[in-house]
């Protein structure tokens, strides 16, 4: 009866993930740390081989000098880095999506790409996706399983499409793809291509309207999708661009996975928004005007 | 476990002189987290504890604190999710989601341990080596009320832990199965008041409440009272030296660094030293 009860309880505990040792581990997972929204770099790592249990937090204090409030959930400095005002703190998103959970609770998964960035949280609290950790979390998902991806795009801007499909492609990423508006699964990473006026009736389009607060989106479309306000980190319009601007940038609604929007104000900044669709350019990037050839990386910090 | 007068040499210190000596080893477990010179406090105020209590009294500390280092490090092992070995997975737990137990935790817990143990064992010898009624002298002049509080507290405890015995084999020669162990918590806990009436009638009968301090008595200094009275400033002095200058360091997270240095070996040596040395003076030593 007693040993009985002894193998139930090893079965339970086998079943529930128990085992001596730090388990199996893992490979290729690359850390970045980042103050002012991506703007200055302070350090990273990558990590061809990463040991068993490794956690988000784990990663982050072998490669980092860092110290934690709450019992090790929190973070309050990296290197010495800390929150200096009382709107000021670490975040950390996996594979360009906000974690839902602590770091200390966050495993690590193969082909992950953590971000941790010191910012102003006054306008929003919760930015649920960014674009700077391109092309994830297209290639290896979120939480180590991999989403289908599909990318809808709207009939004028065809030259656009084009180039997103052939980014994701490069990169690897088979996508389903259909007009914009079709509908989507709940469980697909999405990218949505086409001018602000197209995607005015989608969802994400009307998180975005709402502002930062509710999209984590430091822009905001204006005068019917003509001209496109790029927001400060406190949500303040320090610069507005108008014709041939696009933008490049990803929010979710609740716990669903993010969706993208490549889009802009007229066709032409569709395209040139699709044509930034590249690592170099997005990389550390929240989000990404674009207008011509040049690049603004969003938030926009005052007096750019 | 109550204060009785053995043939020690802490025994035949002065209240003062064993209160220093308790209180100086109480603040060297706090300040000092240095695997060995915390160890090394271990095994001073237990090496003192076995010379001043009875072998029954001594089992029950010892197995008390033990009981509670372990359960302190164990609840720090199972709590704290900082250090980087990861050593047992327990998995996704309900309350505590995905929780790894790592050797960091484990260890700064066992530290964590050792320092509630000592912190009981010299709670032990206090208790059963320095004299309550002095101690209460002591303190008569600094704060009257405070003073006869604390000691009736510590008084009043064994007593009550003598009624609960005595109704305890009262309960038993009744037919019938024993009686359960709240009914005893609630049997001892309402004669309570009995007690303390009885307490304070006996203060009234002496003239406590008069409030007229005693005449304060002017004895010499013995050598075990300067033997106990020095260690205690040697081992605060040491403590707090080692504390102000890392001669015990310990990093716990987010990875163990704990290095046995000849400054933390010199420190361990020194605390054993002037916690035990008091001891081996037996001159004067009586019941």
């Amino acid at each position: 009866m007693l040993a009985r009860s002894a193998a139930l309880v090893v079965c339970a505990a086998v079943l529930a993930g128990c085992g001596l040792g730090p388990g199996p581990g893992t490979s290729n997972v690359s850390l970045r740390v980042t103050r002012a929204f991506g703007t200055i770099s302070v350090g990273g790592a990558d990590e061809p081989k990463v040991p068993g249990s490794e956690t988000v937090m784990r990663m982050l204090e072998r490669h980092f000098k860092v110290a934690t409030r709450y019992g090790g959930g929190f973070v309050e400095s990296i290197n010495g880095f800390a929150g200096a005002s009382p709107h000021l703190d670490w975040f950390y998103y996996v594979n360009g999506v906000e974690a839902p959970m602590g770091a200390a609770g966050t495993p690590v998964h193969r082909g992950d790409q953590i971000w941790w960035d010191l910012h102003d949280w006054s306008a929003t609290d919760s930015i649920p996706a960014v674009v700077g950790s391109f092309p994830e979390p297209f290639v290896h998902g979120t939480g180590g399983r991999r989403l289908p991806v599909e990318l809808e795009c709207a009939g004028d801007v065809s030259v656009a499409c084009h180039r997103v499909s052939r980014e994701l492609g490069r990169s690897g990423v088979p996508f389903a793809s259909q007009l914009l508006g079709a509908g989507s699964g709940t469980d697909s990473l999405v990218v949505v291509v086409g001018t602000w006026h197209d995607l005015a009736p989608e969802t994400v389009a009307a998180l975005v309207d709402q502002g930062p607060a509710a999209s984590g989106v430091y822009a905001r479309f204006t005068n019917g999708g003509r001209s496109l306000a790029l927001l400060d980190p406190r949500a303040q319009a320090v610069r507005t661009l108008t014709a041939g601007a696009g933008l490049i940038a990803a929010t979710a609604q609740g716990s669903a996975p993010p969706t993208w929007m490549i889009t802009g104000t007229d066709p032409t900044g569709v395209n040139a928004a699709a044509a930034a669709l590249t690592r170099p350019s997005l990389h550390d990037h929240f989000a990404l005007a674009v207008q011509d050839s040049t690049h603004l990386p969003i938030p926009l910090r005052a007096g750019t | 476990m109550t204060y009785r007068r053995r043939a020690t040499a802490l025994h035949a210190a002065r209240a003062a002189a064993g209160l220093a000596y308790c209180l100086a080893l109480a603040l060297a477990a706090l300040l000092l987290s240095g695997p060995v010179a915390l160890g090394a406090l271990a095994l001073a105020v237990l090496g003192a504890a076995a010379v001043v209590g009875s072998r029954r009294e001594l089992r029950r500390a010892v197995a008390f604190a033990a009981g509670l280092g372990l359960m302190v490090m164990l609840v720090n092992a199972l709590v704290t999710r900082d250090g980087l070995t990861v050593i047992w997975r327990l998995g996704n737990l309900p309350v505590f989601g995905q929780t790894d137990v790592t050797l960091e935790a484990t260890v700064y817990g066992a530290i964590l341990g050792l320092r509630a143990a000592v912190l009981v064992l010299c709670g032990f010898l206090y208790t059963v080596a320095v004299d309550p009624d002095e101690v209460l002298r002591l303190f008569r002049r600094v704060s009257f009320r405070s003073a006869l509080t604390a000691t009736l507290s510590t008084r009043m405890v064994p007593i009550l832990l003598r009624d609960s015995r005595r109704l305890a084999d009262a309960q038993r020669c009744r037919p019938g199965p024993p009686p359960s162990r709240l009914q005893l918590i609630q049997a001892a806990t309402a004669g309570v008041l009995d007690r303390a009436l009885d307490a304070a009638a006996a203060l009234e009968v002496r003239g406590y409440g008069a409030g007229r301090a005693p005449a304060q008595a002017r004895d010499p200094w013995s050598r075990h009272d300067l033997a106990f009275g020095g260690a205690a400033v040697l081992i605060a002095g040491l403590a707090i030296a080692g504390r102000a200058s890392g001669w015990a360091p310990l990093n716990a997270y987010p990875a163990l660094h704990a290095p046995v240095t000849p400054s933390q070996v010199a420190l361990a040596a020194g605390l054993l030293t002037c916690a035990l040395a008091p001891f081996a003076g037996r001159r004067g030593v009586e019941v």
